[in-house]
């Protein structure tokens, strides 16, 4: 198995690197790349607790498939991903995404991640609600999956 | 006829529940569907929170594929409203 992708409740279960790890290890490869992405505690100059992640989830595992599928495609057939994003309320410090390839050299580890990382931006139906310490939360802008020409 | 519309994102601001039902007339389609969704938006006062959903929003059908302005809806059809996306 060369892939593994997932949504992740995490008031029912944690996303770890030591999970990635032990997944993307393989004695064919000889580069691993990792990328966490955390919640941070600013945004636009306001305080920031926590992260509310909603998805569309049938249609973001599809996605996740297919933009790691594409990845291996396009750097590296044989390469090894795991692809974990979170859902629900995200702490500050808390994991929201984590991308880990394990892949032959270290040119298509670092490429596949950051492919993966900016197809899940612009593709995945995921959505962010940023809870801030004055008590007011606000649903983050994001990008349309209308093209251009379709938004008057 | 009615349909149920699935919510996601900043369009749940529409409701308390995760989805809405919605009366349209018979042989309404995507395109019809925006045009209620902006008057809901302005009768429940929200424009200011959802000004640019209608334009800016995709819609999945049950398959979960992204349907344009003229796919027709069908009666008690499950449709999900899919604003601007940014996870990661």
């Amino acid at each position: 198995m060369s892939l593994h992708t997932a949504l992740v409740k995490i008031e029912e279960e944690k996303i770890t690197s030591e999970k990635a790890k032990k997944f993307i290890i393989s004695m064919n490869n000889g580069a691993e790349s990792i990328f966490i992405g955390k919640v941070r505690n600013k945004n636009s100059g306001k305080k920031v607790l926590a992260v509310t992640y909603d998805s569309h989830d049938q249609a973001v595992i599809k996605s996740f498939n297919l933009i790691c599928n594409n990845a291996k495609n396009k750097f590296d057939k044989n390469a090894k991903i795991f692809l974990e994003h979170a859902k629900g309320y995200v702490p500050v410090g808390e994991i929201s995404i984590l991308i880990a390839v394990g892949s032959g050299h270290r040119d298509e580890a670092f490429k596949i991640c950051r492919y993966i990382l900016e197809e899940v931006k612009h593709q995945s139906p995921i959505w962010k609600k940023e809870h801030y310490a004055d008590g007011k939360e606000e649903w983050l802008p994001g990008h349309s999956l209308r093209s251009k020409k379709e938004i008057k | 006829m009615q349909i149920e519309l699935k919510l996601y994102g900043s369009s749940k601001i529409l409701s308390d529940q995760d989805s809405m039902n919605i009366e349209l007339p018979n042989n309404s389609n995507i395109e019809k569907l925006r045009e209620i969704l902006s008057k809901i938006i302005s009768e429940k006062n929200l424009k200011s929170n959802l000004e640019n959903l209608t334009r800016t929003a995709a819609f999945f059908s049950e398959k979960d594929e992204i349907v344009n302005d003229n796919y027709k809806l069908k009666d008690k059809e499950s449709i999900s409203i899919i604003p601007p996306i940014g996870g990661g």
